[in-house]
């Protein structure tokens, strides 16, 4: 299950971030959204070490714990898409279609006019697709 | 052959080293046994890896073990064969001989004999025992070596060497660790094949029934062994990962159940750096080992080997995926497990992890793999520290941990334990449970400051209660309405359902305190919550082993000790690491838990930081989390400053952070303290809540010099209204920085409300440039704050921290000075001097209201306004209009465009207040003025026109106009007005009569631009002249009135003869020594033109004027008494510097019996008048000549004298001061030059010397 969805800005800003927990906890994903920076900042500053190209969006499994798991998904603009999840083997195919999703609602919102760039992103239409999106999120949905 | 694990193990455990065999043939060994082992270990050694490539070995370590030794005799060939690492890998053969007929009959067959096997690696060391002195001894040995040599040494390889015992040779030490190399090299070689072979082979049994993984195992291990003894670490590290992965593939395939293991005592400890923990043989099973403790082995075994290749970096890296990935296979069996082992496991091994490897990184490698390792000590701190809550959580310390988000994140999705059954409370527990109760009890959830209420975070995944009592034995799953009804049954009445939300289980557990809890103790009963926590601390007490562990889970300060030393642990290396952030945030926790003690300063260092990063990157809601706990922690430090700046940061955060009740808590501390007396009052940054902006629109432009009014927008984020004592702006001047800023202020208090305000600011006189807002400053009681947060015109905007880009939008143009008005006469020409005439002034603003302004006038000398008029003011263009209008026809030529205007003016102290109406036009002021001239006009010689003097006849007329909003602006002007007698006249004697009548023409030149209009005219005769007839002097009469249009002249003819009579008669009297033409006349002109009639000043009055030029009539010189006469010069020329002599003849035209006057009648006194700059006279320049009284008497006047300059000059002249000049005739009559050239040239000064 998707626990967490996040975007970040280039400065490391929250931009948006939705709890799909339920309760009323979204404050420990933000924590877990922000410390997941520290990895995603791992990766970008040291690309030698990282596993994954950088000429690649995809992040790939930023966060390996034994409870949940944070994937990172990186811009060109360096905006983070993260997604926290507690389903402990999802494919990463699915995760990457996800994240094309989750990025093209995002390029489409701040497509807006009345969006300002840098700031949080308050359209209720994002919010409403991103649900959606999470929603139909299933482990093999995707191809 | 699974038997051999045994002794395989003990094997291993016996030989560390390689062995190389010794067959002593001839009893050399304890001669050279010495000098042999001296070589060991081997310096360098060239083996072959498994993939066959070099590699070079430093100290390989070796043994040298006789072949007689017991060591190697007593095996049997098939242990041989299995265990064949343990085999020599080089065979060395001693020998010494030296008869050759010796070694041929008895040596070389047990030589060949020895040598035969050929699985053996060999090598013959010839020991040469001949003294060197001893030739023929030398001679022989020589003789054997080299017939050993032929026999023994083949084309592909030497065999052979030689040592001479007495005097070894070096390069024979060189030789022998060849060949020992040598023939390690290709015994290991040939080995690791044999091995690798028989892997091969029963890897391809993998898949059969008879596949058993012990024999796999001990094949494998004994390659990973050797390679080990060979100082092949990397290659025995590939053979053990290589045997893990084989191994988790036999395990997990699906069908055999085997035993996991752990349940054995001292299990919970993890083995992951002992990998002789338990025997092998303790832990086979089957065909297979137990997994619990055989992964954990192969791991020992792969640190060990990575500590010997000096790869800490790497320790930590498996050893932290290991512990993750063996955690998860531990989860897969908690049901046979004991309580809790997985936890008290994944601690042990962690810090077991961290023991090991925080001592041997050296901190020599590369930054990046430095940051690494910090990283992952950091993972293994932070997990052994969720594990340590948790089970801290369980035995009931959970009501003392932090709720933060950071515990929350770890510890409310990490599942509880899954034991098969729950522990059941222990027998005669209650004590414990009473305590665990109490402890409940006394926990009091530490109230946030400024009464901030959230919901605390979880820390746990499901509720325990309801996880414990679901897992009990007694209890079916998903009791949940039993639970409900015991409790309604036990008298608590509160809502089931809320005491089951994560969040209130404390005070759920406050329910349960009944006073029969000795009775509650039942079996069949669900637990309550200190039940449940004292039967997982019983349970875990048989769980854990390790004394450490124990103690810190025994008491609630142990608890914290631990935990805190896990905390920092964890925040120090991730510190040093990349991960910042996790670090920060556990700082928080250390924070937390050194306020929980008291220790406020650390506590608030350490919040500081974790604000500071959550601040920096925009994350508000972590923020307002935190931020009250620092804002606390400063406030009992009485750090005022800390704390005003706390409250303000909480008061900017975004409004759906708090409530409102808690955002005007914050104001009410920030109010109070600002009006509480401080020691020292500290200034305060509210950028982030106090925004401010110019108005939207043009920026506000003044004129140099002026004051204006800003009207600056200011955001409050305050959720009440407050008082601001003071409030200044800074104003940057963006043209010239030089200058700095200014300030301005507004000096009343001001209440913002929440949200925009407007607010006004007067600006001062600001130097000319375009102006940007600055910096907010003001007051709030004792407390002086600033803001530099511009807000775009919109209310303040939290996610700004990364715009700091000033708005360069100016709010302030202040104009380069300019002229703002202009004032200037209105008319050019002149007006009538002595005479009231209007003065118009034209007074013109240049886009620039002249309202209230206040002109002052100062006239200057000779002039004087006339106060008891008014004055008038129309307006200038329309006075134009007018104007051609009136050219046009003679319609009216004022309209009522603005009846209101007052037309009329008083001047008050030389004051003149302006009209408002007049502010914005031109207008025209005319004011009364009189010129006032004493002197009489004099009539001019029509012969030498001599015009009035312009500058007689120019005023003066300050003036200064205060105008401007302030009548700051000051406009002085100084306006020259020119006044002048209606008419000048010029006079000549038109005709000189034979009987002495005198026709004397007096022409009138009219000067104004105006008609003039002449009705009379008299002439006032001095004394000496009277008029012909003795008439009134006037002319003809009806030439009267005579019209003189502007600018042209009439004539009026008087004829007058000279009075002999009167010049003995009026000796007496006062004598009127001019002559006075009266002119009576009348002028018409317009006052926007020039001069005019002053009768428009006063009605009524007669419109005639009066007007007198004096005459100055001369007896004409046809009388002349005497004569002087320049005599002309020898020379024709003068010049420069020549002495000359000037002469004047004087002679005497008449007696001059009749002069009383003349005292001395026989001298004339005479002066020379000279230029002294053209003439310098020699000798006296006057003097008396003596002249006869006699008429025709001369006398002849020289002066010597020398001219100065050349050119055209005035030469002297003679005056004859006693004489009048009206009795004298000169010639010539007139002033007259004389021609001076330059001197001569000298040649005398150019001749050479």
């Amino acid at each position: 299950m998707i626990a967490c969805v996040a975007v970040v800005g280039h400065q490391n800003n929250p931009l948006y971030l939705q709890s799909f927990t339920g309760a009323d906890d979204a404050l420990k994903l933000h924590h877990i959204v922000h410390c997941s920076l520290d990895v995603i900042d791992e990766r970008v500053n040291n690309p030698k070490r990282s596993v994954i190209t950088l000429n690649e969006s995809y992040l790939g499994l930023l966060y390996p714990t034994e409870s949940y798991k944070v994937y990172g998904y990186l811009s060109n603009t360096k905006v983070k898409f993260l997604v926290v999840t507690t389903d402990l083997d999802v494919k990463d195919t699915d995760i990457r279609s996800f994240f094309r999703r989750f990025h093209a609602a995002y390029v489409d919102a701040v497509s807006n006019p009345f969006h300002v760039p840098g700031k949080k992103i308050i359209s209720r239409i994002f919010a409403a697709r991103v649900s959606g999106i999470v929603k139909a999120f299933a482990p093999g949905t995707y191809g | 052959m699974a038997n051999y694990l045994a002794q395989f193990q003990a094997i291993k455990n016996t030989s560390d080293r390689l062995v190389v065999a010794v067959e002593d043939v001839s009893d050399l060994w304890p001669s050279v046994k010495e000098g042999l082992e001296k070589r060991l270990p081997l310096k360098k050694a060239s083996l072959n890896n498994k993939t066959r490539n070099p590699v070079y070995v430093e100290n390989l370590q070796a043994e040298f073990i006789l072949t007689t030794d017991s060591r190697l005799r007593s095996r049997f060939p098939q242990e041989q064969y299995l265990f064949w690492f343990r085999e020599p890998y080089a065979t060395i053969v001693l020998v010494s001989c030296e008869d050759l007929d010796e070694f041929k009959t008895i040596l070389k067959p047990r030589l060949k004999l020895i040598v035969q096997n050929e699985e053996r690696e060999w090598f013959i060391v010839f020991v040469s025992k001949a003294h060197p002195n001893n030739d023929q001894a030398t001679k022989n040995a020589k003789k054997v070596y080299a017939r050993l040599e032929v026999d023994f040494n083949t084309r592909k390889r030497e065999r052979c060497c030689k040592l001479d015992l007495n005097g070894v040779d070096a390069s024979f030490w060189e030789d022998f660790d060849f060949k020992i190399v040598e023939s390690i090299r290709n015994t290991l070689d040939r080995r690791a094949q044999f091995y690798e072979e028989e892997i091969r082979k029963m890897s391809e049994q993998r898949l059969m029934p008879v596949w058993n993984f012990c024999n796999f195992f001990i094949l494998k291990e004994s390659l990973a062994f050797m390679f080990e003894m060979a100082h092949l670490h990397e290659d025995s590290l590939r053979e053990y990962d290589e045997l893990e992965l084989c191994y988790i593939e036999t395990v997990s395939t699906p069908g055999k159940q085997r035993d996991f293991g752990g349940l054995e005592h001292g299990d919970d400890q993890a083995a992951l750096l002992k990998p002789g923990f338990k025997p092998l043989s303790q832990i086979v099973q089957d065909d297979s080992f137990r997994e619990f403790e055989f992964r954990q082995y192969l791991f020992a075994r792969q640190v060990k080997l990575l500590f010997r290749l000096g790869r800490p970096l790497e320790v930590v890296m498996r050893g932290y995926s290991f512990i993750i990935s063996f955690s998860k296979t531990l989860a897969l069996h908690e049901n046979t497990l004991p309580f809790c082992l997985r936890e008290v496991w994944v601690i042990s091994a962690c810090l077991a992890i961290i023991s090991s490897t925080s001592s041997t990184y050296d901190g020599l490698a590369a930054p990046d793999n430095e940051k690494e390792f910090y990283r992952l000590h950091g993972d293994l701190y932070s997990l052994c520290r969720i594990k340590f809550m948790r089970l801290a959580y369980l035995i009931g310390y959970g009501v003392e941990i932090e709720k933060s988000p950071v515990n929350s994140a770890s510890l409310s999705m990490l599942p509880w334990p899954k034991p098969s059954i729950w522990p059941a409370v222990p027998e005669d527990a209650s004590a414990k449970v009473l305590a665990k109760e109490k402890l409940i009890l006394q926990a009091n959830p530490r109230m946030k400051h400024f009464n901030i209420q959230r919901k605390q975070l979880p820390l746990e995944p499901s509720s325990l209660l309801r996880e414990a009592n679901r897992r009990r034995a007694s209890l079916s799953v998903g009791n949940l309405s039993e639970l409900i009804d015991y409790r309604q049954i036990d008298g608590s009445g509160i809502d089931g359902h809320q005491k089951f939300s994560p969040s209130t289980t404390n005070s759920m557990s406050r329910t349960y305190s009944g006073p029969n809890l000795e009775s509650s103790l039942s079996l069949d009963r669900p637990m309550r919550i200190s039940e449940v926590h004292v039967a997982a601390e019983h349970a875990l007490e048989n769980t854990v082993t390790d004394p450490d562990l124990l103690k810190s889970l025994s008491s609630l300060e142990e608890f914290e000790q631990k935990y805190m030393e896990l905390t920092k642990g964890a925040a120090d290396n991730y510190h040093h690491s990349w991960w910042k952030r996790h670090g920060v945030a556990l700082d928080g926790e250390i924070a937390a838990l050194c306020f929980k003690h008291g220790n406020y300063d650390l506590a608030a260092k350490s919040y500081e930081k974790v604000c500071a990063l959550y601040a920096g990157e925009g994350w508000q809601d972590l923020l307002a989390e935190v931020l009250p706990n620092l804002a606390e922690c400063q406030k009992i430090l009485n750090d005022q400053a800390g704390y005003l700046s706390s409250c303000v940061r909480l008061l900017s955060l975004e409004d759906g952070l708090f409530l409102a009740k808690e955002r005007q808590a914050f104001q009410l501390e920030v109010v109070r303290l600002a009006h509480s007396e401080m020691k020292h009052p500290v200034p305060l940054d509210v950028s982030s809540l106090i925004t401010f902006s110019g108005n939207p629109g043009p920026p506000l432009q003044l004129c140099d010099g002026d004051p204006g009014t800003l009207p600056v927008t200011v955001w409050s984020g305050f959720p009440d209204d407050i008082t601001l004592e003071s409030l200044s702006l800074t104003l940057t001047n963006t043209l010239n920085t030089d200058e700095g800023v200014k300030t301005i202020k507004s000096s009343d208090a001001h209440i913002l409300k929440p949200g925009r305000n407007v607010i006004k600011l007067d600006v001062p006189p600001q130097k000319p440039g375009s102006y940007v807002l600055g910096v907010l400053t003001g007051q709030i009681g004792n407390l002086r704050f600033r803001s530099h947060n511009f807000s775009k015109g919109g209310p303040q905007d939290n996610d700004d921290f990364m715009s700091y880009e000033k708005p360069t939008r100016p709010v302030l143009k202040v104009l380069k000075p300019r002229t703002l008005v202009d004032i200037s006469a209105a008319v050019s020409s002149a007006l009538l001097m002595n005479e009231l005439q209007w003065l118009g002034l034209i007074v013109k603003p240049i886009d620039y209201s002249l309202k209230g302004s206040l002109l002052s006038i100062d006239t200057g000398p000779g002039l004087m306004i006339d106060e008891s008029h008014t004055i008038d003011i129309n307006e200038y263009a329309k006075t134009m209009e007018d104007k051609v209008h009136a050219h046009d026809s003679n319609t009216i030529t004022e309209n009522n465009t603005h009846p209101l205007e007052p037309k009329q003016l008083y001047i008050e102290n030389g004051k003149i207040a302006l009209p408002d109406w007049a502010s914005d036009t031109s207008t025209t002021l005319w004011f009364p003025v009189h010129a006032i001239d004493d002197r009489m006009a004099r009539a001019a010689s029509a012969d030498s026109p001599h015009r009035q003097n312009m500058v007689d006849g120019m005023r003066t007329i300050a003036l200064k106009l205060e105008f401007g909003a302030f009548r700051n602006q000051i406009f002085e002007r100084t306006i020259a007005v020119h006044f002048t007698d209606p008419f000048y006249v010029t006079t000549r004697v038109a005709n000189k009569c034979n009987d002495g009548t005198l026709l004397l023409q007096a022409t009138i030149h009219s000067q104004v631009k105006a008609t003039l209009c002449l009705y009379d005219a008299w002439l006032d005769l001095q004394a000496g002249f009277v008029h012909v007839r003795k008439e009134n002097g006037r002319p003809v009469s009806s030439f009267f009135p005579l019209v003189i249009s502007p600018s042209s002249t009439a004539g009026i003819l008087f004829s007058i003869c000279i009075d002999n009579m009167a010049i003995a008669a009026d000796q007496n009297e006062v004598v009127q020594a001019e002559s006075i033409l009266n002119v009576m006349y009348g002028i018409s002109g317009d006052r926007s033109n020039g001069a005019h009639s002053p009768t428009s000043l006063k009605l009524g009055s007669s419109d005639k004027l009066f007007f007198k030029v004096a005459i100055a009539l001369q007896r004409p010189i046809l009388d002349p008494c005497i004569a002087v006469g320049f005599v002309p010069f020898s020379s024709n020329c003068l010049r420069v510097g020549q002495l000359i002599n000037m002469k004047w003849r004087v002679e005497r035209l008449k007696d001059l019996e009749a002069s009383p006057s003349s005292s001395c009648k026989d001298e004339v006194l005479y002066e020379v008048d000279a230029n002294p700059e053209i003439w310098m006279i020699a000798g006296r320049t006057m003097g008396h000549a003596l002249l006869s009284n006699a008429r025709g008497s001369r006398t002849e006047i020289t002066v010597t004298c020398m001219p100065l300059v050349s050119g055209h000059v005035r030469p002297p002249q003679l005056g004859l001061p006693a004489m009048d000049d009206a009795n004298i005739s000169c010639n010539p009559p007139g002033p007259h030059l004389v021609c001076v050239l330059p001197p001569t040239l000298s040649s005398s000064y150019c001749i050479p010397a």
